[in-house]
């Protein structure tokens, strides 16, 4: 901690001179303060309540680092990428689901009772046939534009989950979702979710880091910090982008697999365009271009909601409404003050 | 190597100009096929457009001179219409609503009222401290202006809080606002014609019309209690600008300094779009809400078609913005410092334009159109808090496709959306009205990226 130049040195208790410590050390206090709750957390609310939580957790983990991949290193701030985490959910809620749908009397409907592996690599693969279509015509646009197009993203997938009927069932969503499973062992304990969810983040992660420190990710960062360039150097811009971008959205579809699989019903109000928004939160808030940054925002996003059940003057039902306020404020303050993150490497 | 990889097979000028005049030609075929098919039905599917755009282009326009301004986009848009329409149903809840889900929230009129009084303390700072601090006591003036602005800020509570007399609470305001404008304008006109010579007959006469007038206009008001509709409108539009006002002032313009890209502040204003939506579900919950139909449900038979008499109101107030706005933009010198700001910042700021301020009514006036856009469909439809979200993207496609940063582009880029939603779920459903918009905005913007009409 240095003094004010020509200054006397400002004893330890100033609170400049704390608050400047604080300011120079952001990410280490980010990291200390999140991780400290979580584990206080744990350990007050007990095991069960724990496993829940992380694997909410993990899922929200996968989603914002897989983000993070397209805001933080690519530079296409893009809010439809709830779309693909539906496809996820959607497939393999389609294709595991048992549910006898003659009795609702809703319409015909067939049943695939496919396991729910195969179901997780077939909506992975759609989610990324998807996101090669759509990236092909999002590919013109950016900065603002790419903004607007990609909420249309989101409207359009919410509005084709809700009213395709025939394949989604609509409003009444879909029941009895497979658990997850390998020859004789079945995913049905939360623990073994759990493992399993914190397994796909793990990979997830792995993927994402080796893909950023790889030569693919320098020039990702390079079409970030000036696209041009990178053009001038001889790398196709669009292929990149466009490979970044199915790549995100597969990640995104396994995270929408394991959802499903785990609440055991989808229906579309899991991934209206709200959801895709705090999503965006998330990977601003824990850093942008920052993969632990990531994880650390999802980390802090989860424990957010229920930290805030414990408030007094924040009743039960309203618990959604003031994290989404708490975010929001968040958001302007980050961009006053700090437009990379918490841990984040690239100023937005 | 190839330098432009970057186009892909259709982006040619001359190609994308094709397409989509390829496209217009298929829309204009599908409507004219309709039409063949039934006039009536497509009659009145021009009328529901009609009345849809009339609210789209309203939007739109806001959106397109706020932007065209200071480039950015202000996602705080959406809100606004939000809270123009929620400020309606919290100052009739008590009355019209007959008390039904009756709404009061003692915080949100403290808010409102803090907001109010700073922001009439900026304004008397901008106009009168500026020009009097030379000749009197700068301490008497800033105690004078803080009493005042104190003033503002209570009469707001009041107003706020005895919501169901708002027609005798607001009367003096009214009353105040009739005399300053007959005076003000029976002013220009005299000296017009008079001339420099009888400068103080002149003010003689238009302070006694004024003052007659806003006596008037003060009785009548607490005469007649048909009145409050009215000025729920024009009080919740009004509230809704000056916090779109105060939000320019006091954060967006010390943001813009420091911000690298338009992205940090689209990141902000959507952190305050969804700071503020929540706010709306806090106080008034989440289920949708209805307001009062304002002249009869009975809709009215025009050649075949039927229109509700409200949604004829609402494309006359649409035509009476674009009107209004264009005649700011064009005749006024606020209007010409509004096109220099947006042609270059810097240069205005250096020829001694004060940005801080223009850009300031700037937002005002954006935020009072997104608001107005907000009661007008609030009135026609319900009032849900996902109101906002879903009337700032239609704003936003249809300034988009308009051309951005273009007036007519945007009254004809909202009229053509509604039409094209209409137009659109007469094969389709209608809950595919959303998609509708967002595949004719990626279309558009594919083909046609600079809109129908782009700023020159």
């Amino acid at each position: 901690m240095k003094a004010e130049a020509g200054g006397r040195p400002r004893p330890a208790w100033d609170p400049r001179r704390l608050l400047s410590g604080v300011r120079g050390n952001l990410e280490l206090w980010a990291n200390l303060i999140i991780l400290t709750w979580a584990v206080a957390f744990a350990v007050w609310q007990g095991t069960g309540f724990a496993i829940g939580l992380g694997t909410v957790f993990a899922i929200w983990g996968i989603l914002s680092v897989s983000l993070n991949l397209v805001v933080g290193y690519t530079g296409l701030l893009s809010v439809g990428h709830i779309g693909f985490f539906g496809i996820g959910a959607y497939a393999v809620a389609v294709l595991t689901s048992t549910q006898d749908y003659e009795l609702l009397r809703t319409g015909a409907v067939p049943t695939y009772e496919w396991p729910f592996f195969a179901a997780l690599v077939v909506g992975v693969g759609l989610a990324g046939l998807a996101a090669l279509v759509v990236g092909v015509v999002f590919n013109r646009f950016r900065d603002d534009i790419f903004v607007l197009v990609s909420f249309g993203f989101a409207i359009i997938a919410f509005n084709s989950f809700l009213n395709l009927r025939g394949v989604t069932r609509g409003a009444f969503g879909i029941h009895e979702v497979a658990r997850p499973q390998i020859g004789p062992w079945v995913f049905d304990e939360e623990f073994d979710f759990l493992v399993l969810a914190l397994v796909c983040l793990l990979l997830v992660s792995l993927v994402s880091w080796l893909i950023v420190t790889s030569s693919f990710g320098r020039v990702l960062t390079t079409i970030r910090e000036d696209e041009r360039t990178a053009e001038v150097f001889g790398y196709r811009v669009t292929h990149y982008k466009l490979a970044v971008w199915v790549i995100s959205a597969m990640m995104a579809a396994l995270a929408g697999g394991l959802f499903g699989s785990w609440t055991r019903f989808v229906d579309p109000n899991s991934f209206i365009l709200l959801e895709s928004i705090l999503l965006v939160c998330i990977v601003i808030l824990g850093g942008l271009a920052s993969i632990w940054g990531s994880l650390l925002g999802a980390l802090a996003f989860v424990l957010l909601e229920e930290g805030l059940r414990f408030l007094p003057f924040v009743p039960d039902v309203h618990v959604g409404q003031a994290r989404q306020m708490t975010l929001g404020l968040m958001l302007v303050l980050l961009m006053l003050f700090r437009p990379q993150g918490l841990l984040g490497r690239y100023k937005l | 190597m190839r330098l432009r990889s970057s186009r892909t097979f259709w982006s040619g000028d001359r190609r994308g100009r094709l397409l989509a005049a390829a496209l217009v030609t298929a829309v204009i075929a599908y409507v004219g096929w309709k039409i063949g098919e039934s006039p009536s039905q497509a009659l009145q599917f021009g009328f529901n457009g009609l009345s849809v755009g009339a609210i789209y282009a309203l939007l739109a326009m806001g959106f397109t001179i706020v932007y065209s301004t200071v480039w950015f986009f202000d996602l705080y848009y959406g809100a606004s219409a939000a809270i123009g329409a929620y400020g309606v149903f919290y100052l009739r809840s008590k009355d019209a609503l007959s008390g039904l889900h009756s709404v009061h929230n003692a915080y949100v009129n403290v808010l409102f009222a803090s907001v109010v009084a700073g922001v009439v303390a900026w304004i008397l700072y901008e106009t009168l401290y500026r020009r009097l601090s030379h000749r009197y006591n700068r301490e008497v003036l800033l105690a004078a202006g803080g009493i005042v602005s104190a003033a503002a800020g209570c009469y707001t509570l009041a107003v706020l809080h005895y919501t169901e007399n708002l027609n005798v609470v607001l009367s003096p305001a009214v009353g105040c606002a009739a005399a300053l404008a007959t005076a003000w304008l029976v002013f220009k006109g005299l000296e017009r014609v008079v001339g420099g010579a009888g400068r103080r007959i002149v003010v003689g006469v238009a302070a006694v019309m004024g003052l007659a007038v806003g006596a008037f206009a003060a009785l009548y008001v607490v005469g007649e209690p048909g009145t409050r509709l009215y000025l729920s409108w024009v009080l919740s539009c009004l509230l809704a600008g000056v916090v779109g006002l105060a939000l320019y002032r006091g954060l967006y313009a010390h943001m813009r300094e420091r911000a690298r890209s338009p992205l940090v502040m689209l990141v902000a204003t959507l952190g305050i779009l969804l700071a503020i939506s929540a706010a709306i579900v806090l106080v008034f919950g989440s289920p949708a809400r209805p307001l009062p139909d304002v002249f009869g449900s009975q809709p009215r038979e025009i050649w075949g078609g039927t229109i509700k008499d409200f949604n004829l109101f609402t494309v006359g107030v649409a035509i009476v913005a674009f009107l209004g706005l264009l005649f700011l933009l064009k005749r006024t010198s606020l209007g010409r410092a509004i096109r220099a700001i947006g042609d270059d910042e810097e240069v205005s700021k250096v020829v001694g334009i004060n940005t801080t301020v223009v850009i300031s009514i700037v937002f005002f006036i954006g935020a009072v159109y997104a608001a107005l856009a907000g009661v007008l469909s609030g009135h026609d439809t319900a009032i849900q808090p996902r109101m906002g979200l879903l009337l700032l993207l239609k704003g936003w496609i249809a300034s988009v496709v308009g051309g951005i940063g273009n007036l007519y582009g945007a009254a004809i880029g909202g009229l053509a959306l509604g039409m094209v939603e209409q137009f659109g779920i007469w094969d389709l459903a209608g809950e595919w009205r959303d998609v509708i918009s967002f595949v004719l905005l990626i279309l558009f913007l594919s083909f046609w990226p600079r809109g129908l009409l782009p700023r020159r």
